[in-house]
């Protein structure tokens, strides 16, 4: 068989051709501790993956984006990625995809160092924590529908409120789609319109390890948690589990149940307070009632008075009336009874009796006999009875008078 | 199911606490003033209270599958 004449770089992409072809690098997870480990210009990062027994060495190569959790010497990690190799340095090395510390203590330490370093960006500060609304419409709430969480949150919201609406984002809370979908989540719920956004996003989940608890204690979620433009509340299991994304939180829960008690009010505390505000006002508008009563007593006690001592006035007017009437009475007689006997006196029939006699003519009573001419008819009343008469003649005409 | 009352509870809340306020807040109460913030405390709180009746919360499952991008 003939040999085949390669130059390097040709040899050299046929390797990688081979590497990556056969190499099933989406399936395995290299499991090694992590030494010599660095960062260049704040982007390109390089380690060397060990075996802890046999001298075994893998140069990785990564870029700080594809790091998500913080990473340090003597770390036990898993590594995902695919081999190639270097032209210009004949060296092959791992291009890492993803890189996730592993055991308890590897991952202990790197929640230390995420949470110092999120911590000193302010994300953990108390300033920005903003309150909830005491009365929400809406609730977002992320979790898995398989979790106990979700049960226990929804039955102490139904025990304690009504009428809300929850609008509930089915995540995984662990494993490996959990951060992705958590993010998705987030970003859902803050995309919405304003007026369709929940009043509160709550993200919670059983307690667990902090394996199994990666997804909210990832650096990602943190700073969804921290970005998102709705308060979150974040509830992680037991009392004493805590993550990073509870540090984050405008709200900590201790347990799913505890974040139901604190987004949605009790009905028997509203209702207490309802009553107690309305006794307070039918109390302040007693008060005030009582006070104008008394002044209407005192008001109308006053008037009595008043209208006592009017009537006392009126009784005595009268009395005096009637005093002053009784001594005016007889003298008044007199008066009326004197001008009596007068208008008797000058009573012109009385005169009459006497002899005397009215003459009239056409009604008018005669005086001067030069008034009169022969033949006109004269009207005599005597003292009694009357007669009609003729003027025969005129004596001494205009000359005498009589009287 | 009962028929949900429209009314915003927080903003019903709000105003009932407002008239409560201004009880306290009255120098000199007027009485007719008073009977009449009285009467619309009172309509607040049957309102309220109509609300707290209510026993029922509307769960969704938003139809959508989560992914980072």
């Amino acid at each position: 068989m003939e040999p085949v004449i390669l130059h390097v770089a040709d040899y050299l992409s046929l390797l990688n051709e081979v590497l990556h072809d056969r190499v099933p690098s989406n399936e395995i997870l290299i499991e090694g501790e992590v030494s010599d480990y660095r960062v260049a210009q704040q982007k390109w990062v390089s380690f060397d993956l060990k075996d802890e027994k046999a001298e075994a060495v893998l140069k990785c190569f990564a870029t700080t984006w594809q790091i998500t959790t913080p990473i340090e010497d003597g770390m036990r990690v898993h590594v995902k990625g695919f081999p190639k190799m270097y032209e210009r340095f004949g060296t092959l090395k791992l291009n890492v995809q993803s890189i996730e510390p592993i055991g308890e203590g590897a991952l202990k330490r790197a929640y230390d160092l995420l949470k110092k370093k999120l911590e000193a960006e302010g994300l953990f500060d108390v300033s920005r924590k903003r309150t909830l609304p005491r009365f929400p419409k809406k609730i977002g709430l992320i979790t898995s529908r398989d979790a106990a969480a979700y049960g226990d949150f929804l039955r102490i919201v139904n025990n304690r409120w009504g009428g809300i609406e929850i609008d509930h984002a089915h995540v995984h809370v662990q494993g490996r789609e959990a951060v992705g979908e958590i993010l998705g989540a987030f970003r859902y719920f803050n995309m919405l319109p304003v007026e369709d956004r929940p009043d509160a996003i709550v993200l919670t989940r059983g307690g667990g390890g902090l394996e199994d608890l990666h997804a909210f204690n990832d650096e990602q979620v943190a700073r969804a948690v921290y970005q998102s433009l709705i308060p979150v509340v974040v509830a992680v299991g037991h009392e004493r589990d805590e993550s990073l994304a509870d540090y984050v939180a405008d709200i900590r829960a201790s347990t799913p149940s505890n974040a139901a008690e604190r987004v949605v009010p009790s009905r028997a505390d509203v209702k207490y307070e309802l009553d107690m505000m309305m006794r307070h006002q039918e109390q302040q508008l007693q008060f005030v009632m009582d006070e104008y009563r008394t002044a209407a007593d005192r008001m109308a006690t006053k008037v009595g008075h008043i209208l006592e001592r009017e009537r006392d006035r009126l009784l005595m007017m009268q009395t005096r009336l009637q005093d002053r009437a009784q001594s005016w009475l007889p003298a008044l007689r007199d008066v009326i009874e004197s001008s009596a006997r007068l208008l008797r006196q000058v009573d012109p029939t009385r005169i009459l009796a006497r002899g005397y006699a009215i003459v009239r003519v056409g009604g008018a009573v005669v005086r001067d006999a030069s008034e009169l001419a022969v033949g006109r008819e004269l009207a005599i009343q005597l003292g009694t009875g009357s007669l009609d008469a003729e003027v025969l003649r005129i004596n001494g005409k205009g000359k005498q008078k009589l009287v | 199911m009962k028929k949900p009352i429209t009314v915003d509870f927080a903003k019903s809340f709000e105003e009932l606490e407002k008239i409560t306020q201004w009880f306290d807040s009255e120098e000199h109460l007027d009485l007719d003033k008073g009977l009449k913030q009285f009467e619309r405390g009172l309509e607040l709180a049957s309102l309220l209270k109509q609300k707290l009746s209510e026993v029922e919360n509307k769960v969704t499952e938003i139809k959508k599958k989560f992914e980072s991008e």
